[in-house]
């Protein structure tokens, strides 16, 4: 199992902006989509990502509520909020200069 | 915009509904953990592997909440609301440290909000005036005359008027009594000032009802009129409005009432009752000299600028009137002028020393969190050990500290009540705006801030020294004995000997205070009578009964023979003068055959104006020749009696008796007087003054119908004061009787500012004492407490009670050395403030200087030897087994 230090900084946070940018989703659906997304690579625990939630909620960028699931019980779920979508909008495309300028190096050098 | 207030509502809701958010944390993880089941059991296994299998995977639960609750930013506001619970078990189970640090706390905070009050009413208050920083009072002060706030008269105000460019519209004012009488009541006498007609406009004073003087008011052929205050508006005409444009009595005569001032205004005295116009009579020669100016700085006009001009005028004045020599105008802003040069430095004095009174107050609560967190090293060292992050530990430390100083705050407030009351009640009479002294909002704030401050101060050296604490070390220490390491004792040494010496400036400045007072009270005033068998009352008699000297001798011999008539009466004698500090009059005066250079004078003395039996009623000795006698009326020879004092100046090896003098304010006639005796030297102008040079006249030759009345008795004087009161008022119904008081009681109010002084700074130096005492006691016994082992191990090797006495108070003798030292060096430098206020006592007493370390020495021995005992009582069985 993956833990936060595994993944780079912050980049916890942009997975799961990325995600519920899709669909609002529960904790539990958001930890299996990364896991799916990744092909199995990326898997993350309730230890890392429910403190990434809180924090994203606290900032602003996602907000809570409570909705019933697939499966019939209360669940958590969160959506992206309007600064949160602008806010992934600008992380994602930084993550993608990131991303190209690394491989360049790791694939050229 | 919505973001914000998105953050902004969670940030709420995660402090106030806690339970709920945590309740919702809560149900989110289960939600995980059943899904989490859910896919082991999809795995194929049963339901219970299934369980355990997933909160493995799970990972530590209440750990993560930890973390989600952190990454909401509310920590710090759950800590504190922890810190506090935390703080209130541990203050319930010290009990006695808590209610020493708070009482402590409280008296040196509250005594220090008092003082805030004090000051603030004082010095910073808002006057009831406009504008109150542009306005002066000015004096004038001379030679021959020599006093700094003195006076003026007409022609000098004149002259500065004409020549005036920095003042709008200078004023003058004359301090009088007023005799109030009329239909409304029995005739009063009550405090009141005359005043020209700017006077009001120039102080920037509004009345309640009707007007203030206005230009006009005061020229010579103007009616008499008069503003009331509104306490005599209440008191005497029952707050009635119509009371404008009423015929009052003034002095004996009609005086139209034209306003009210506010109770707030109170100037020139705090105990003025009424103001009426002085007519601007052209004068036709210099004197008297009755009057002080006050007047508004104009617009943009410093008061460098105005004391220029005023110095310009000081040399035009002398040039116009070679009597005056070194003449100066002293300015004084309003505030100064009515809390006085005086009151300043006792302000100054006693504020320094409440400082002080808290700075120990903060220094030992300090020991006694050091000597606590010795204790408690272990704890903190658990705690640590646990995972508490340090900073979060000093920040518990100081939660402690500063809830302490909160609690000693709240407590403060009561004492500074108490204080402000005891204040009030000591009040020497004569202290100005004391009605500004109050407890107020901004006292509130002072003392809430300087309970944050002394918080932080006496808490952050044991907090970091807490947070510092070597984990391993500690915690390997053996229990009981551990605590203390070298460098936090040698902290609370340090602070121990501090409180000692700041509590021995402190008792040396009492000290210097109460030799002072004491000396005041030694003081003769220069009679032997005792001054509970006197009793004085100022008599005013109606215009009828004083209209001629005749007629007036008249009245007042028969009102000495009715006096004397009463029975306790011994003696009777009517005076204008009075010891201590009634002087009637002053003027200087010119001696048969005297050579005085151009423009020379002999000095401004008191002269008084008595019936022959004043100094045989007040027990004042005859020196040399007789005093006045019956024969001595208004058609024989004039005569006159000078002090010891005077004689020996200015007829050093001769014979007084027989020489002439002349009074010789400028434009008295020649009037010769035959020196008939010389009498002992009287103290008129207050105890502290040392003038005594004075000349007497008799009363039918100088006759001035209103007197005082001076009565000697056999037993109480007060007891016939009733007696005498009824007796002179069947003789004139429409007299008015004023200021009776025996001379006990004047002589009493005239130390009573220094008293006051002594007593406060006494008060102080007692707290500041009993303070340092709990704090030398804290160190010696905790210091026994940590040695107990090695007590026990002397004694078992054959220590005496005796050596072990004389090890403990070894500790405190040291102590008491070092900070005696440093003591006595900081009171050298700093009883200066109190020069002003000392009388025949210097700053460097020797006797107080060595009587007060003598005092210190006694509390440091009396603090270590209860300790000490209780060291001796150390069982040596129990001592080697307390390991």
């Amino acid at each position: 199992m993956s833990k936060p230090a595994d993944l780079v900084q912050g980049t916890l946070d942009l997975l799961i902006l990325k995600i519920l940018a899709l669909e609002p989703q529960h904790g539990w659906a958001i930890a299996q989509r990364i896991t799916q997304m990744s092909g199995d690579v990326l898997r993350v625990g309730q230890s890392a990502l429910y403190p990434a939630l809180h924090k994203l909620e606290q900032q602003g960028w996602i907000r809570a509520e409570w909705k019933t699931s697939e499966n019939n019980r209360r669940a958590k779920y969160y959506s992206l909020t309007l600064a949160g979508r602008k806010f992934l909008t600008r992380e994602a495309a930084q993550w993608q200069r990131l991303a190209a300028a690394i491989s360049l190096i790791v694939t050229h050098a | 915009m919505p973001h914000l207030l998105q953050q902004f509502h969670l940030r709420l809701r995660s402090i106030f509904r806690r339970d709920l958010v945590d309740h919702e944390l809560d149900d989110e993880l289960q939600f995980h953990l059943s899904r989490l089941i859910d896919q082991e059991i999809a795995r194929g296994l049963p339901p219970q592997e299934a369980r355990y299998s997933a909160l493995r995977l799970m990972g530590p639960i209440a750990q993560n909440q930890e973390v989600c609750r952190d990454m909401r930013q509310v920590n710090w506001i759950e800590d504190l609301q922890q810190d506090l619970r935390y703080t209130v078990r541990t203050l319930c189970r010290n009990p006695i440290f808590s209610i020493v640090a708070v009482v402590a706390l409280a008296l040196g905070i509250g005594v220090n909000t008092a003082m805030y009050s004090v000051a603030y009413g004082m010095l910073f208050r808002p006057l009831p005036y406009a504008e109150p920083d542009r306005v002066a009072v000015v004096y004038m002060n001379y030679s021959p005359r020599d006093f700094r706030f003195g006076t003026m008269c007409m022609r000098d105000y004149l002259l500065w008027k004409d020549n005036n460019h920095v003042f709008e519209n200078p004023s003058i004012f004359r301090n009088q009594s007023m005799d109030i009488g009329g239909s409304e009541g029995l005739p009063e006498q009550v405090d009141g000032a005359a005043v020209t007609a700017g006077f009001f406009s120039t102080i920037g004073a509004t009345p309640l009802i009707g007007r203030g003087f206005v230009p006009g008011d005061d020229k010579p052929t103007a009616d008499k009129i008069a503003v009331l205050s509104e306490t005599l508006w209440r008191r005497r005409y029952g707050s009635d409005p119509a009371v404008l444009g009423r015929t009052i009595t003034v002095n004996g005569g009609p005086v139209t009432v034209i306003g009210v001032m506010p109770a707030a205004v109170k100037f020139p005295r705090t105990s003025v009752e009424v103001w009426t116009n002085l007519p601007l009579v052209p004068p036709t020669r210099y004197g008297p000299w009755f009057y002080r100016g006050v007047a508004r700085l104009k617009p943009g006009i410093g008061m460098p600028q105005a004391q220029a001009e005023l110095a310009t005028i000081a040399n035009l004045m002398m040039q116009e009137n070679p009597y005056y020599k070194r003449l100066e105008f002293p300015v004084l802003m309003l505030r100064d002028a009515l809390v006085g040069t005086s009151m300043k430095s006792a302000l100054l004095a006693l504020t320094g020393a409440v400082g002080l009174v808290l700075l120990i107050a903060v220094v030992n609560v300090a020991n006694l969190m050091l000597a606590r967190a010795a204790v408690r090293r272990r704890e903190i060292a658990v705690r640590l050990s646990l995972g508490a992050g340090r900073g979060r530990l000093v920040r518990q430390l100081l939660t402690e500290s500063v809830l302490l100083a909160g609690l000693g705050g709240l407590a403060g407030l009561g004492v500074a009540w108490w204080c402000i009351r005891l204040i009030r009640v000591w009040n020497p009479g004569n202290f100005p705006m004391i009605q500004f002294i109050q407890l107020d909002g901004g006292a509130v704030a002072f003392m809430a801030a300087v309970s944050v401050l002394a918080g932080i101060m006496f808490g952050l050296a044991p907090a970091l020294q807490g947070a510092r604490t070597d984990l391993s070390q500690t915690l390997r220490e053996s229990g009981s004995a551990s605590g203390g390491s070298s460098g936090s004792r040698s902290v609370r040494a340090v602070l121990v000997v501090s409180e000692i010496a700041i509590s021995l400036m402190l008792l040396v400045g009492a000290g210097l205070l109460l030799r002072s007072f004491a000396n005041l009270h030694r003081v003769t005033a220069g009679f032997t009578k005792p001054p509970r068998q006197m009793l004085s009352m100022l008599i005013s008699p109606s215009k009828e009964k004083s209209q001629d000297v005749r007629t007036g001798l008249a009245f007042d011999n028969e009102l000495l023979r009715r006096a004397r008539g009463i029975p306790g009466v011994e003696s009777a004698a009517l005076t204008d003068s009075i010891p201590p500090n009634q002087q009637g009059d002053a003027d200087t005066f010119v001696l048969d055959g005297q050579e005085l250079g151009p423009g020379e004078m002999n000095p401004v003395i008191t002269l008084g104006t008595v019936t022959p039996e004043f100094f045989s009623t007040m027990g004042i000795p005859l020196v040399r020749g007789r005093y006045f006698d019956d024969h001595d009326l208004p058609d024989s020879a004039p005569v006159a009696l000078v002090s010891e004092a005077f004689a020996r100046r200015y007829f050093p090896g001769q014979d007084a008796v027989g020489k002439r003098i002349k009074q010789s304010g400028p434009g008295f006639g020649d009037n010769w007087m035959q020196i008939v005796g010389v009498v002992g030297n009287v103290k008129y102008m207050g105890l502290t003054m040392d003038t005594a040079m004075a000349y007497y006249m008799p009363l039918a030759q100088s006759y001035s119908p209103r007197i005082y009345l001076v009565v000697s008795t056999s037993g109480d004087a007060s007891l016939v004061a009733e007696r005498l009161r009824a007796e002179i008022q069947s003789l004139d119904p429409t007299l008015t009787l004023a200021q009776v008081e025996t001379i006990e009681q004047s002589m009493d109010q005239s130390v009573s500012r220094p008293r006051f002084n002594a007593m406060l700074l006494g008060l102080f130096a007692g707290i500041a004492l009993v303070l340092a005492a709990v704090g030398i006691y804290g160190l010696v016994a905790y210091w026994v407490a940590q040695r107990t082992r090695e007590i026990g191990v002397r004694m078992a090797l054959g220590a005496g009670p005796a050596d072990v006495i004389r090890m403990v108070a070894g500790q405190g003798a040291m102590l008491a050395g070092f900070g005696i030292g440093i003591g006595l060096a900081g009171a050298l430098a700093l009883t200066r403030v109190l020069q002003a206020l000392l009388f025949g006592v210097s700053v460097r007493d020797v006797a107080t200087f060595a009587l007060a370390p003598l005092g210190m020495i006694l509390v440091v021995l009396l603090a270590t030897l209860i300790p000490a005992i209780r060291a001796t009582r150390v069982s040596p069985v129990a001592a080697l087994r307390c390991e």
